[in-house]
């Protein structure tokens, strides 16, 4: 049997009496791209922070490539990474430091050299010197995205990692994580309003419906069930 | 225009009574300058017969190590609030890095500002006023250690308040120092102070430092009780607010407000 890279079991998160994430089961390969669709507050981004820690679960468990998150949390954060739009680096300090500084938390060996070819990977060498407060949206993505993948994590989380993007810069980023997903073997899991690119990006979609998983399985198994075409005809549909 | 007026007043009536901290700062300010000075004064017309020379040193002895508890305690507030500010602060804490790591560093930074701000006012006081600071001898590090651990343990009580409660606790950072300096008898001996705020003031390590301070200066005096009471009580309040301080991290963590935190 192959590795899982997540599997939780009857995860469930409330606030005071309010139920965020509702007895949330699910098990997903080593490897792919794996999107979380979902309607604004039904939990996508709060799943997502508790896969990392950032949220402790009101009760379940959740075990990240078969070590459990609550026994095992500085482990697993070696291995695993996020980014978000939402959450920014440093802003007073230049791009170079801040990476140096990420790349030193996580103990990467020849950081500098790392960094190097991050940013040239992800065009942003030539803001190396520069404030990252004084960065564009779209540039403060593609260094959030280096940050992301400066461990090589196999796990990689990525809250909505084309919001507010141009299409070009968009089109560049998904790019890279097809890429980047391949060569390393990976698993990554998406959340996303952009159902175009959860459907250009990912094999496998989980369906959150106010904290509840109405849907865990592979995309074309989603469409034959349904009988549509695409997630936009889904979701246009969807009561 | 009225109306545009009476919506601007809500709106700022709003900022500054919306939370208890601002509201607090609003009408304590005018108590505590007029207790400060009215007991500092006090000290200084009883005792006329110290000579202006004496009076000058333990003030400015006084001002300079006030300032390392004031360091101190900025010194660990203001870098943890920078992760709060530039909405960092799940980046920080989804690496390998551990909680006591974040305590640790907080400190040592703590450390190294506050050497740095406050070289340049002993090297001033020197020149300027012939102040020798170093007059207090090896207890000088003594009384300097334990300023400082006072400043984070104040450090690490506001920051956890700021985790947990918002940014509304920030304003406690510049408050909460000035809070306790007319109990704390930086600048005139406890029996200044009525009975009953002494039997409060004397659970602050502050109060014994500074009387402490008074003795070797004016008496050469040691008193090692003082010094034995100082260190117990600074243990114990470091202590009870570093684990204040993870015990919010923890409650953060439960409440999922290491998301939300930012500007």
């Amino acid at each position: 049997m192959s590795l899982k890279s997540l599997s939780t079991k009857n995860l469930s998160k409330k606030y005071d009496n309010k139920t965020v994430i509702n007895e949330v089961t699910i098990n997903l390969p080593s490897k792919g791209i794996f999107g979380v669709l979902g309607k604004n507050g039904a939990g996508k981004t709060t799943f997502l922070a508790m896969l990392m820690g950032l949220i402790k679960p009101t009760s379940g468990n959740i075990s990240i490539f078969e070590k459990s998150l609550e026994y095992r949390k500085y482990e697993i954060l070696k291995e695993i990474n996020f980014q978000s739009p939402y959450v920014e680096l440093p802003k007073k300090m230049t791009v170079e430091q801040n990476l140096l500084f990420y790349a030193r938390l996580y103990e990467v060996k020849n950081s500098k050299e790392k960094v190097h070819r991050l940013s040239k990977d992800l065009l942003v060498t030539k803001l190396l010197d520069s404030n990252y407060g004084t960065l564009s949206s779209g540039q403060k993505t593609r260094v959030n995205l280096c940050k992301a993948l400066l461990n090589d994590p196999k796990l990689l989380l990525l809250d909505e990692p084309t919001a507010s993007l141009d299409v070009s810069t968009s089109e560049f980023i998904r790019r890279y994580l097809i890429d980047f997903q391949k060569k390393n073997n990976s698993a990554i899991i998406i959340t996303s309003h952009n159902l175009d690119e959860i459907e250009e990006m990912c094999s496998y979609i989980i369906l959150l419906d106010k904290g509840k998983v109405t849907f865990d399985g592979s995309k074309t198994s989603l469409f034959k069930n349904n009988k549509y075409s695409s997630l936009k005809e889904f979701f246009l549909n969807d009561k | 225009m009225i109306n545009r007026i009476i919506a601007l007043l809500i709106r700022y009536k709003n900022i500054a009574f919306g939370s208890f901290p601002r509201l607090l700062s609003i009408f304590y300010w005018p108590t505590v300058q007029i207790l400060f000075w009215g007991y500092f004064t006090n000290f200084f017309v009883s005792n006329n017969e110290m000579g202006v020379w004496t009076a000058l040193n333990i003030i400015l002895s006084a001002v300079v190590l006030w300032d390392v508890l004031f360091r101190g305690q900025l010194g660990l507030t203001m870098s943890f609030f920078e992760e709060l500010w530039s909405r960092n602060l799940p980046n920080l804490f989804i690496t390998p890095v551990k909680d006591y790591e974040i305590v640790i560093s907080l400190v040592l930074i703590s450390f190294i500002r506050t050497i740095i701000g406050i070289t340049p006012a002993i090297f001033f006081a020197n020149y300027f006023f012939e102040f020798h600071l170093f007059e207090l001898g090896v207890n000088l590090i003594f009384l300097f250690a334990n300023l400082l651990m006072i400043g984070w343990s104040i450090g690490f009580i506001v920051s956890g308040l700021v985790l947990r409660y918002g940014q509304a606790f920030e304003e406690l950072a510049w408050a909460i120092i000035f809070i306790i300096l007319p109990f704390s008898c930086v600048y005139y001996p406890l029996s200044s102070l009525p009975d009953l705020i002494q039997k409060i003031a004397i659970i602050l390590p502050t109060v014994h430092i500074f009387e402490s301070m008074r003795l070797i200066l004016i008496e050469q005096k040691i008193i090692t009780g003082n010094f034995i009471l100082i260190i117990s009580l600074n243990v114990f309040y470091i202590t009870l607010s570093i684990n204040f301080f993870l015990k919010m991290i923890e409650v953060a963590r439960e409440k999922g407000l290491l998301f939300n935190q930012g500007e």
